[in-house]
């Protein structure tokens, strides 16, 4: 074998015992990952409700307290007390996907809640939009008209909230998914809730 | 006695010295900078970064060594990212099922695993020349090398930052918490000083500092 086919043999087995290796972890691995990653998002809408829930039970407690709505492709979490709403949002940031969860008082309109569940964003600038301190911000403003995400924000105006300073663009996307997801949920469910009354 | 005496000589006792102080890779290699300033605000982000940055280094050094002889001199770098990237995935899966929580406050330094030199400068500089045995005792000394040294910036800069060691409060409230230390220019004074300290008691200068 010449040196250049001994290279390729090598090469090629190398990748491949690689490749098998990676998946065999990926599958090992995949059931416990689903499993935080729901915990994640449902330990959040359970916070946003403010009912409490340990680890072991966060499950249970979610099918009690939510009822759960697929409609139009979207899924809509209703909280059955007080008749509020949440459900995921997510999108593309300045360096990878942002995703996380957003409650809504019983109007649909009034947040309620929002946490950031991932994002890749720069640490200590962009990387803001995950701080419950930043997030707090959200609490009580309105979507009525679009929400608005900017560095001039008026605190008179409801459908308005800070930006990160030094994160524009962070800010920017975080305020163009948010808004989309909101429209996308919301129409669904008008539709669903129209259709159910009529 | 005579036997300590002689251990002096072996090679395994040379080599992990080497690595845990003599060759420290963060205080004297100055390696490994990046993750050892941005995951040190807190003591279990540093042991359990240097738990996994250990096990990366021993993971592929000792493949390497162990396949040295079947590796093309013009393919050996593209052979040590595939195997430290591979490892390092293995990592991040790891992370994510059993330690969520860990995962998110390392955030991005666990990918980024890959890129510290420490790992790539063992496979070369080691164990692509060296019998399994030696590697062995090469990886686990830089590995614990690093490990320590990032716990020790991370034990000053949590207890100023915080008033915490490894979240068990040791200072009292009244403590005023110095926020400087919970982000990286706080890393920097740490480590810098410690460098200073540590290379002041060895004697290990720059050659032209002391010329």
């Amino acid at each position: 074998m010449s040196r250049n086919q001994r290279t390729i043999v090598f090469v090629f087995i190398l990748g491949l015992s690689f490749s098998l290796l990676l998946m065999g972890v990926q599958s090992l691995t995949a059931e416990r990952i689903r499993l935080n990653q729901e915990f994640d998002v449902q330990s959040a809408i359970l916070d946003a409700f403010d009912e409490s829930y340990t680890t072991a039970n966060f499950n249970d407690v979610f099918e009690e307290v939510m009822e759960t709505i697929e409609t139009d492709d979207v899924v809509i979490y209703v909280h059955e007390a007080s008749g509020g709403f949440a459900f995921e949002f997510s999108g593309l940031g300045v360096w990878g996907p942002i995703s996380g969860i957003i409650a809504f008082e019983s109007d649909f309109e009034t947040i309620r809640y929002v946490r950031v569940l991932e994002q890749e964003e720069t640490p200590g600038l962009g990387g803001v939009v995950a701080e419950d301190d930043y997030l707090a911000k959200y609490q009580g403003a309105t979507m009525n008209g679009g929400l608005t995400i900017s560095q001039t924000a008026d605190p008179e105006a409801s459908n308005e909230v800070d930006a990160i300073i030094g994160a524009t663009r962070t800010s920017n996307a975080f305020e163009g998914m948010l808004n989309r997801a909101y429209e996308e949920h919301k129409a669904a469910w008008d539709a669903y809730d129209g259709g159910a009354t009529t | 006695m005579k036997k300590l005496i002689r251990m002096r000589y072996t090679k395994w006792f040379n080599v992990s010295r080497d690595g845990l102080s003599r060759n420290n890779p963060i205080v004297i290699g100055v390696l490994g900078i990046c993750s050892a300033l941005a995951i040190t605000n807190r003591v279990d982000n540093a042991l359990a970064m240097g738990a996994a940055v250990t096990f990366v280094i021993m993971g592929s050094s000792l493949i390497v060594s162990l396949i040295r002889s079947f590796i093309p001199t013009r393919v050996r770098m593209i052979t040590y990212m595939v195997i430290i990237a591979g490892l390092v995935i293995i990592v991040q899966f790891f992370l994510q099922a059993y330690f969520p929580q860990l995962y998110r406050s390392l955030g991005a330094y666990v990918g980024l695993i890959i890129t510290n030199c420490i790992v790539m400068g063992r496979a070369e500089a080691f164990a692509v020349k060296n019998p399994v045995k030696y590697t062995f005792f090469d990886s686990l000394a830089n590995g614990i090398g690093y490990t320590y040294i990032l716990v020790l910036i991370a034990a000053v800069r949590e207890v100023l930052a915080f008033g915490t060691l490894l979240n068990y409060q040791v200072l009292p409230d009244s403590f005023p918490t110095w926020q400087v230390m919970a982000i990286a220019p706080g890393g920097f004074f740490v480590l810098g000083i410690l460098i200073w300290i540590i290379r002041d008691l060895t004697k290990n200068y720059d050659e032209e500092a002391t010329a």
